[in-house]
C-alpha cells in the first residue's frame, strides 16, 4: 500500500475539491478564520494555488479550531524558536486519522510489518518538559511503528554503544528501522558506526530536523547520504513536517535528493515578491496543503521556510518532488524599542 | 568584564575626572561642528539619508541657537554633569542626538553602543574618530561611547558614577535598567514604548493641487520608510479625516507607490511574511475589516474604528487607516503612549483645538508629514537641554 500513487493533475482536482470544502468548513465554524477570508476578500479558488493560506505562525498568536471546547481531545504544542508556542486543536476523528495516515505514510518505505526500532536519542529527553513538545512528540509519534525500542544515547545524552552494540546483535540481520533528528543521526550515530566498524546495512533510517547544524559543519544532504552508505546505510528517508499540519509528513523517496508529497498533500512554492506560484527550480517560500486539519483551519499553510520543487511526476513517486532550503530568518524591526533586548 | 571602546579615551570610566567642560563649550561646538561637514558631504547623505537631518542638526547655526535657548536670566546653567545614555540598537542616529546635546551642555558622556548597530551607526563611529584626530583632546576623555554584553555589573557601575541616566528604547528596557540603583541625587530620562499616527484632512487633500500631494506623500514616505516603520515618531495608522475618504486613500496609495517605486526601496521576504502575519492577524481578531496587498512594499488594512488601531509595530510599509469625521473625534483615542501625529491638509486652528482638546493627556508633536522623524532639542514631552543642565541661583 502507499500513499504516493496520484500524479500531480489527479491530485490536484481531488485536492481543489477536498481542500475548498474543508475551506468552507473552517469558514463556517471558525469565527477568526472566517474574519480573515472576508477581509481578504475570498470567494473561490480554480487551482490549489488559489486557496487562501495562513501563515503559519498566526497559531502561534490566535486560537484558531473549528470545534467546540467540549470537542477537544488534544492539544499540541510546538515551542518555536522565538519562545512563541503553537496550539494545535485536535478532536478525537482528527487525532486518529493523523495518526492513520502518518502509518500509511511510512509504511511505504517501512513495510506493514513493525520492524525493531533503534532511536537515535536519550529517554531522559522525554522527562524534559520543555524539550518535550517538540522532540519528544516526534520521538513518540514515530516509536509507534517500531517495537523492542532501542535508545541509543544514555540518560545523560552520551552515546550508548553497548546498547547499539547489543540492539544490531540481535536484530542486525534482519530489516530494522532507526529514527532520530538529522544532527544527533549524524553525531551519534553514523561517526559511531564509522568508527566502531558497526554493520547498519539492514537498517532503514527515517530523520528530520533542521539541516542548519550540519550545513555549519559543511554536511549538505547529498554528504549526508553518501557518508551513511559508507557504514551501509542506504535506505534513508528524510522527512520534513510540523506540528502545525500534524499527521502529515513530505517524505523522501529511495534515490534520495528530493521530498514528495502523499496523496492527500501537497506543496506550493511561492514568490516571496509577486507571491504567485513559481515553476520546478524557482527556490521561493513554502506552502503546504494536506486535507488531514478537520479540526482547525490548518488545510493551507504559508510556512517560513524556503523550498523548491525539482520536477513535477519524474521522479521515486508521482507528484511534485521538492527539497526545503532552510528558514527564512525572521524580519528584525529597527524599531527604538530594543535597548536592552537580549540578543538572540 | 570586556569593554569595548567605540569612541574616546580607554580608560576607568567611572574614574573622577579633573576635565571641567562649559555650557556650549567651544571645544564641543567645535568638535561637533566638523562631525556635521562630514556627515552633511555628499557620499555620506545619499548613502545614509537619515544623517542629512543629524548634520543639519550639528551646524554651528543650530549648536549656537541651541546654547542660547538653555541661557537664562535668573539663575546660572550649569552641566549637570556625568550622564550615562543607554540608546536603542537599531534606531541608528538616536545615540547621537541625545549624546550630541548632552556633550554641547557641558557634561561628561558615557553612551553604550549596541553590539547590533550597524550601517549608519558604523558611519558615524567613523567620522567620530575621524574628527577626534584634530580635536581638542578634552573631547576624546570626557566622550566616550562603549560596547559592552548586557552586564548588569558594568551597567551598575555608570549607574551610580551617573547624575543623569538616559534610557532610550521601549518599556522592557526601562524596567530592566531601573532595577540598578542611581545615586539618590541621579534621576532617569526615560523614553519608553511609544506610538505614532499620521492624520490626513480629505477635505484639505482635494484642495492641494497636484503638487502639493505628491510632496506630502514624499514627505510621509520619509517619515514611514527610513526607519522600517519601527522608529518611535515613524506613523502607523493613517487617519482619514474630514469623510469620503476611499478616494483620497485610493490617490494616496498610487502616490505612495511611486515613490516608494522611485526610492527603489524594496521589502525583504521576512519583511514581507511579517507583514502577512500581522495583517491576517488583525483581521482574525476583527480589528481590520479589509486587507489589501497592492503591492509587496504597501500593506493597507482597512480598520473597523478608530480604537482598533494596533499601538505595535506590524512591519514595514504595513498602512492601517481609519476614518474620523474630525481631529477632535480622534482625541478618545489617543493616550499618553502615543508620541508623534503627523499631518496634512489641516489649518492651523484645527491643529491648535486638536492639542488643546488632548490637554497634554497624549501626543507630544504634532507635525507635518515629513518631519515625524525630524528629532528637536523638545521630544517625548522633555525640554532637553533644561534635563541635560542645572542651575544656581545667586542673589548678591
Amino acid at each position: 500500500m502507499s500513499v504516493f500513487t496520484l500524479s500531480q493533475s489527479e491530485k490536484e482536482s481531488v485536492l481543489l475539491k477536498e481542500l475548498s470544502a474543508l475551506t468552507e468548513h473552517h469558514r463556517e465554524r471558525c469565527e477568526p478564520y472566517a474574519r480573515i477570508l472576508d477581509a481578504s476578500g475570498f470567494v473561490a479558488a480554480s487551482a490549489v494555488s488559489e486557496l487562501p493560506y495562513l501563515p503559519v505562525r498566526l497559531f502561534k498568536n490566535l486560537e484558531l479550531k473549528s470545534i467546540p471546547d467540549d470537542e477537544v481531545f488534544k492539544v499540541l504544542t510546538s515551542s518555536g524558536t522565538t519562545g512563541e508556542v503553537s496550539r494545535i486543536y485536535l478532536d478525537k476523528a482528527a487525532a486518529a486519522e493523523q495518526q492513520r495516515r502518518l502509518a500509511a505514510t511510512v509504511q511505504t518505505v517501512l513495510g506493514p510489518k513493525r520492524l525493531p526500532m533503534l532511536l537515535v536519542d536519550t529517554k531522559a529527553m522525554l522527562k524534559d518538559r520543555r524539550s518535550f513538545s517538540a522532540r519528544g512528540a516526534g520521538v513518540l509519534g514515530m516509536s509507534t511503528f517500531g517495537r523492542d525500542h532501542v535508545w541509543a544515547l544514555d540518560n545523560d545524552g552520551a552515546v550508548d554503544l553497548d546498547a547499539i552494540r547489543g540492539f544490531l546483535e540481535k536484530h542486525g540481520g534482519q530489516p530494522f528501522l532507526i529514527f532520530g533528528f538529522t544532527y544527533l543521526v549524524w553525531l551519534h550515530l553514523y561517526e559511531v558506526a564509522r568508527d566502531n566498524g558497526l554493520d547498519l546495512g539492514n537498517g532503514i533510517l527515517i530523520h528530520s530536523g533542521g539541516w542548519k547544524k550540519l550545513i555549519d559543519q559543511a554536511v549538505s544532504p547529498s554528504a549526508f547520504r553518501e557518508a551513511l552508505a559508507g557504514v551501509g546505510l542506504t535506505d534513508v528517508h528524510n522527512y520534513y513536517g510540523m506540528v502545525e499540519q500534524i499527521g502529515t509528513i513530505f517524505l523522501e523517496g529511495p534515490s534520495g535528493g528530493s521530498l514528495y508529497c502523499p496523496d492527500f498533500a501537497d506543496v506550493v512554492v511561492r514568490d516571496p515578491e509577486t507571491w504567485a506560484e513559481l515553476p520546478p527550480g524557482k527556490p521561493g517560500l513554502l506552502e503546504v496543503v494536506s486535507t488531514l486539519p478537520t479540526s482547525y483551519p490548518g488545510h493551507v499553510l504559508l510556512t517560513e521556510d524556503l523550498g523548491v520543487v525539482h520536477g513535477i511526476d519524474d521522479g521515486d513517486w508521482p507528484g511534485k518532488r521538492f527539497s526545503v532550503l532552510g528558514r527564512l530568518p525572521r524580519a528584525e524591526a529597527r524599531g527604538c524599542s530594543d535597548t536592552y533586548r537580549s540578543a538572540a | 568584564m570586556s569593554v569595548t571602546f567605540r569612541f574616546g579615551t580607554p580608560g576607568d570610566l567611572t574614574a573622577p575626572s579633573a576635565d571641567r567642560l562649559t555650557v556650549g563649550d567651544p571645544r564641543i561646538v567645535d568638535f561637533l561642528a566638523k562631525l556635521a561637514r562630514k556627515l552633511l558631504a555628499p557620499a555620506v547623505a545619499r548613502k545614509h539619508p537619515e544623517l542629512g537631518s543629524l548634520g543639519y542638526f550639528l551646524r554651528p547655526a543650530e549648536l549656537h541657537r541651541a546654547v542660547e535657548k538653555m541661557r537664562r536670566d535668573d539663575a546660572l546653567i550649569f552641566p549637570r554633569g556625568n550622564v550615562f545614555h543607554l540608546p536603542p540598537a537599531n534606531v541608528d542616529t538616536i545615540f547621537v542626538y541625545s549624546w550630541a546635546l548632552s556633550a554641547l551642555a557641558g557634561n561628561h558622556n558615557v553612551v553604550r553602543i549596541s553590539s547590533r548597530s550597524a550601517g549608519a551607526a558604523e558611519t558615524i563611529l567613523d567620522a567620530l574618530g575621524e574628527v577626534a584626530a584634530d580635536a581638542d583632546p578634552i573631547v576624546a576623555r570626557t566622550q566616550r561611547m562603549v560596547t559592552y554584553g548586557h552586564d548588569d555589573a558594568i551597567t551598575g557601575a555608570l549607574s551610580t558614577w551617573c547624575d543623569l541616566r538616559v534610557i532610550w528604547g521601549g518599556d522592557n528596557a526601562v524596567d530592566t535598567i531601573r532595577k540598578l540603583p542611581l545615586r539618590p541625587s541621579a534621576r532617569d530620562l526615560t523614553f519608553p514604548d511609544r506610538t505614532s499616527w499620521a492624520v490626513l484632512s480629505t477635505a484639505g487633500w482635494r484642495a492641494a493641487d497636484p503638487a502639493a500631494r505628491r510632496a506630502a506623500v514624499v514627505g510621509f514616505a520619509n517619515d514611514a520608510y527610513w526607519f522600517d516603520q519601527a522608529a518611535c515618531s515613524s506613523p502607523r495608522t493613517v487617519f482619514l479625516v474630514g469623510g469620503d475618504g476611499d478616494e483620497v486613500r485610493a490617490e494616496f496609495l498610487t502616490l505612495l507607490l511611486e515613490v516608494v517605486d522611485a526610492r527603489g526601496w524594496v521589502v525583504d521576504p521576512a519583511m514581507a511574511v511579517e507583514k502577512r502575519v500581522n495583517a491576517y492577524g488583525l483581521a482574525a481578531i476583527g480589528a481590520a475589516g479589509a486587507l489589501d496587498f497592492p503591492d509587496n512594499r504597501i500593506t493597507a488594512l482597512t480598520l473597523t474604528g478608530t480604537e482598533a488601531a494596533p499601538r505595535y509595530w506590524i512591519g514595514a510599509g504595513a498602512f492601517p487607516f481609519a476614518e474620523a469625521g474630525s481631529l477632535l473625534d480622534l482625541v478618545p483615542a489617543m493616550n499618553r503612549q502615543d508620541q508623534t501625529v503627523s499631518h496634512f491638509g489641516f489649518t492651523p486652528a484645527e491643529l491648535q483645538a486638536f492639542a488643546t482638546e488632548l490637554g497634554g493627556r497624549g501626543v507630544d508633536r504634532i507635525v507635518p508629514f515629513g518631519s515625524a522623524l525630524t528629532f528637536g532639542a523638545i521630544w517625548d514631552g522633555y525640554d532637553l537641554p533644561a534635563e541635560f543642565t542645572r542651575l544656581t541661583v545667586l542673589q548678591p
